[in-house]
């Protein structure tokens, strides 16, 4: 039985296709999913993430337990800081890629992927070992929203009581948006400048309803959502990140601190220190013509690789995609060849990201 | 809605028929359910199609699809328009849409389709509008 977000109604007022995405009612697309893409490239688009993990963790040793699980570095953390990273098992694969969020000395917030959230929520229950707690957000009715395009804060400003222009890419704070109490972080999964938007479920839909009210926003949905961090070369889970891949070959060891005990460092150590074969890179091809998760790919007619993402992009208008292959062939512009279900399609490494005007980190939100 | 001169396929292909020549495309209905169409490996002009061979192939944003012949006979032309501009077929499916044309080796074989109040029929019974 699929569960509903909060916005559900909405999503089939405006029309919305829905679907069953890990146990939650969604829309995949609204209007359609190439101009929902290039709405949130030029304008603003607002989509509902209600199904992902939101886990409150919180104790005077809130911040020593999320160090033995996670690989954030929680102690260089301010209140406001956010920081992505991984829960690990203890042979460094990944349980799931997170965004962690300092709300204060001793509160935190993290978010995670719907399809692991109980997993992880399991997880990190069974290895807190001293004075913190964790609660699931999503069991006491919060949902979440992504605003995102370079006209977001534009949008957002008039609603919110923080001022944009002082808030930092990658910090959160508690603020109210149309006077109800949320948590917003400039966050992401677009490329372009956006804020995460959570709240309970009521105040969820008055702040999704008043946005949709600006002519410059469009609801988008699942498909969008896809080819725009495809563009930006962002990891998917069940993608790129899984159990039996590390974040060393995923080429993200730059986002777990280099010292301390976490769950999985031992085996991040001796990744480091001698990697496996293979590396996760991005391409394009010359055609329109996709490429999917599983696909072979090709060097010197050997096999070399699998596809883990692929797509159409609207913004560059050919095919692209992620995938893992022996790393000596990670270098941009080597030509690679990738066996679809109709043909041998040549693809060309390229790096990240795949799309370059993105506006996220700008320093003028305004 | 549906232009009346057309003949339709279960399959969703349509079919005008001119004397012995047939363009062929997909239906306003098959489009919508693709969702915005990204890519069409167009067949192969001079390429002999049976009735019911896959004659191409088509991807959306988030499916792909056979397009298949609904009429038996030889690939004299092809839509290039739509290699670069496969929104085409989304925004105008019945004409500026087109994929192909035949020169049909039977042109009474039309007489095996459906015509568009049957076509029309047939989406209803479907469940759809």
């Amino acid at each position: 039985m699929s569960s509903k977000t909060p916005l559900y109604e909405r999503h089939l007022t405006l029309g919305g296709r829905v679907v069953d995405f890990a146990g939650w009612m969604l829309p995949v697309q609204y209007e359609g999913v190439l101009a929902e893409h290039k709405h949130c490239r030029t304008s603003a688009v607002v989509f509902d993430t209600s199904h992902m993990g939101q886990f409150l963790i919180r104790g005077p040793e809130a911040e020593k337990q999320i160090m033995r699980v996670g690989t954030q570095d929680a102690r260089a953390m301010a209140p406001g800081d956010c920081r992505y990273g991984f829960l690990l098992n203890p042979d460094a694969g990944v349980i799931d890629d997170t965004i962690l969020m300092r709300l204060g000395a001793d509160s935190f917030l993290l978010v995670v992927n719907a399809a692991t959230a109980a997993g992880d929520f399991h997880w990190i229950s069974e290895h807190l070992d001293g004075d913190a707690g964790i609660t699931n957000r999503l069991s006491e009715g919060w949902g979440k929203i992504d605003l995102q395009g370079p006209l977001s804060a534009r949008v957002l400003q008039p609603m919110l009581n923080i001022n944009l222009t002082v808030m930092d890419y990658y910090t959160a704070a508690r603020g109210e948006c149309c006077g109800r109490s949320c948590i917003i972080a400039r966050t992401g999964y677009t490329g372009e400048l956006g804020y995460e938007i959570m709240a309970p479920a009521a105040d969820l839909q008055l702040i999704f309803d008043e946005l949709l009210g600006r002519a410059e926003v469009k609801p988008a949905g699942l498909g969008a959502r896809d080819s725009l961090r495809l563009e930006m070369g962002y990891p998917l889970y069940g993608h790129e990140h899984s159990v039996d891949n590390n974040p060393i070959e995923a080429g993200m060891g730059g986002f777990i601190r280099p010292e301390g005990d976490f769950i999985g460092s031992r085996a991040i150590d001796s990744l480091t220190e001698a990697p496996g074969p293979n590396t996760l890179i991005a391409f394009r091809a010359e055609s329109r013509r996709r490429t999917n998760p599983g696909d072979e790919i090709l060097w010197d007619g050997r096999p070399v690789g699998l596809v883990t993402s692929g797509a159409f992009s609207p913004s560059l208008e050919v095919s692209i995609g992620l995938g893992y292959v022996r790393s000596e062939l990670n270098e941009p512009g080597r030509q690679l060849l990738v066996r679809t279900a109709r043909c041998e399609l040549p693809v060309i490494v390229e790096k990240k990201p795949l799309y370059r005007n993105g506006t996220c980190r700008t320093k003028q939100p305004l | 809605m549906t232009p009346a001169e057309l003949h339709f396929t279960e399959q969703h292909e349509w079919a005008r028929v001119e004397g012995d020549v047939a363009t062929v495309g997909i239906s306003d209905y098959a489009q919508n359910a693709l969702g915005d169409i990204t890519f069409v490996e167009l067949p192969i002009v001079g390429a002999e199609l049976a009735k019911g061979d896959e004659a191409c192939a088509i991807e959306s944003a988030k499916a792909a699809a056979s397009i298949y012949a609904p009429l038996s006979g030889k690939v004299t032309e092809v839509n290039e328009q739509i290699e670069d501009d496969p929104g085409l077929i989304n925004t105008d499916a019945y004409a500026e849409g087109w994929i192909y044309k035949l020169r049909l080796a039977d042109p009474s074989q039309v007489d095996s389709l459906m015509d568009a109040a049957k076509y029309e029929g047939f989406l209803a019974e479907q469940g759809d509008h």
